[in-house]
């Protein structure tokens, strides 16, 4: 894909390939795959994860708790332990997934090439 | 005050009526109104009316028509705009307590086109907090409590936009302008039995509007057919310096021809065995889906099966949207002002949001990049992807969302992530008699041929002129 590393690979075969690759690497659950407004939810299962995500999740969890944790209950407290889990095996397939050094994100800065004048947003509302 | 049966018209009916001088915009404008006042707080549609502007621009419009200029089809149409889209000296809560106060200088670049056009703003629609950023449990997540589903108002009518969809429903407005970022457009049109597009990501601005997901928010409207859409789409559509994020030119512009509706071209329909999941189907809709397939084979004989690829794409879409909701909203969330959101989810989520680590959401933009060259493959072989828009239909107000929509939705997630136009239009009701949507979605850039499928499927089916009885 990434002609400047000598592959042969247009992008969209390797795009193909990848999605190919993918298909067999990522047979989950269906409920790993929760769109927004659900995903983040208070299910009474966590998930499974192996001891070094659990880390991953607790060390999140404490971090959420020495900022906020004084502003928390403690339901809302077990609830944010409860995402920070369900959060991982979605960070764990993404990570998993089959990335080329070349394979650039899909947000490009535009050069500011030439600037239209903007009303000044933030000074212009009343924001409480 | 007009009749029941004028306020359901489409804007194509109406702008006729307007452009032959047979129909009055005040008096349209004020029956409009009226009906808004009696039936809209019973549906919690609206954030707010904007009873003066909107009299005030019906009559300016009225004096024009009558003065022989005549702007277009949308002149002297009465609409609502979802209440994160700003509009100037009105109130603009983005449906949130903490913004509840909050008033603009400046409108929003979509309020501008609509205003050029000539369309009339009747008020602010209802909309879930937030837009929903952060997540929600129950129907009741904005400041103005739940929508209520104007086919049973028992029912929610989905969200975020919640308002927008019943506004249009109920016959309290011609049209509504709603937001998508993942599932906003679409889904309320489902339940609520409208049309509605959700653009392609660029074409049309969002200056003005509430950022959420600042890749992934699409502006468009929520209208009785496809055709109005499609006119409602042309004037809202286009390139806009205040947004940097908007298409050139020549790639934003959408214009409404008259010439090309004689030349349709020959869309090749590809129906996906994959979008949902055959155990999250209600059953009364599968047979309500199951009788649009047979509708549409008989006017696109060669629709053949098509499938989404898999992938982690429901991953890298969530990832996206969270942590660019936190960023959106890092001040609300870092001040603690986020516990006065009224949903149990939204008070806490973003802390979570906070928390994803720089390189994940890289990796999950980085998926995108690929995810579009694959989806880019499958258009090589079709024009229009077709699928139910929700293997549901309303549900309770009262539902916990977590539980009763949380199945797993790939052609949400890889429609917004990538940006594609989707339509929705309704096809049937269920048993229960409430509506079902079907979603055609096209390749970026292609809003012509979903609005085209929708239309050809409108020609040859009346679902889109049914209305809830709410006397």
């Amino acid at each position: 894909m990434n002609k400047k590393n000598g592959s042969l690979l247009s992008r969209r075969q390797f795009a193909r390939r990848a999605a190919v690759l993918s298909a067999t690497a990522s047979i989950v659950p269906a409920e790993a795959f929760l769109p927004a407004t659900s995903s983040a939810q208070t299910p009474q299962s966590s998930p499974q994860l192996s001891p070094q995500s659990q880390l991953e999740v607790d060390s999140r969890y404490q971090q959420i708790l020495s900022l906020y944790g004084d502003r928390l209950d403690e339901a809302q407290k077990a609830n944010i332990k409860k995402m920070c889990a369900d959060l991982q095996p979605s960070l764990e397939r993404i990570r998993k997934f089959n990335l080329a050094n070349g394979n650039a994100p899909a947000l490009y800065l535009k050069p500011l090439v030439e600037r239209a004048k903007q009303p000044q947003i933030a000074a212009s509302s009343k924001n409480p | 005050m007009l009749k029941e049966s004028a306020l359901f018209l489409s804007v194509g009916e109406l702008a006729r009526q307007i452009a032959a001088k047979q129909l009055s915009p005040v008096e349209l404008t004020e029956s409009y109104l009226e009906r808004s006042q009696k039936l809209g707080p019973k549906l919690n549609a609206y954030a707010h009316l904007t009873d003066t502007v909107a009299l005030e621009q019906a009559q300016a419009a009225e004096k024009e028509i009558h003065r022989g200029h005549y702007r277009g089809p949308l002149h002297g149409i009465p609409y609502a705009a979802k209440d994160l889209l700003a509009v100037k000296n009105i109130p603009t809560t983005w449906g949130a307590k903490p913004f509840a106060g909050q008033v603009f200088d400046y409108n929003a670049t979509v309020i501008d086109h609509l205003n050029h056009a000539g369309a009339i703003l009747l008020g602010k629609a209802a909309m879930i907090e937030l837009a929903g950023g952060f997540g929600y449990m129950y129907a009741s997540a904005s400041l103005q409590g739940e929508t209520r589903n104007p086919w049973d108002t028992s029912c929610w009518t989905c969200g975020s936009s919640s308002g927008s969809g019943a506004i249009v429903a109920a016959g309290l407005a011609a049209f509504a302008v709603g937001t998508e970022t993942w599932g906003s457009i679409v889904c309320p049109s489902a339940f609520c039995g409208v049309s509605g597009l959700r653009p392609t990501y660029g074409r049309v601005s969002r200056y003005g509007a509430m950022a959420l997901s600042y890749s992934m928010d699409k502006i468009g409207p929520l209208a009785r057919s496809a055709e109005d859409c499609t006119r409602i789409f042309a004037a809202i559509a286009g390139h806009d310096p205040l947004d940097r994020s908007t298409l050139p030119i020549d790639k934003a512009a959408f214009t409404f021809s008259p010439v090309a509706e004689l030349k349709p071209r020959a869309l090749r329909l590809g129906w996906l065995t994959n979008a949902w999941q055959e155990k999250d189907y209600d059953s009364s809709v599968a047979k309500v889906i199951d009788a649009a397939h047979k509708t549409l084979q008989r006017h696109f004989p060669t629709m053949k099966h098509a499938a989404l690829p898999e992938g982690p794409w429901e991953d890298a879409a969530n990832v996206v949207l969270s942590c660019e909701v936190g960023s959106a909203f890092s001040q609300l969330i870092r001040s603690g002002k986020v516990s006065e959101l009224t949903d149990p989810l939204g008070k806490i989520s973003g802390y979570v949001n906070l928390n994803i680590a720089g390189a994940d959401y890289n990796s999950a933009l980085r998926i995108r990049e690929i995810l579009q060259e694959t989806i880019a493959g499958l258009f090589d072989n079709f024009d229009v992807l077709v699928a139910a828009s929700q293997p549901v239909a309303a549900t309770p107000l009262n539902l916990d969302i977590s539980k009763g929509l949380a199945y797993p939705d790939p052609l949400g997630a890889i429609g917004n992530l990538c940006g594609l136009p989707a339509l929705s239009v309704p096809c049937g009701f269920t048993d229960k008699k409430l509506p079902v949507g079907l979603q055609f979605v096209a390749r970026a850039g292609d809003d012509a041929a979903v609005l085209q499928a929708g239309r050809t499927f409108q020609q040859f089916t009346d679902w889109h002129r049914k209305h809830p009885n709410l006397v």
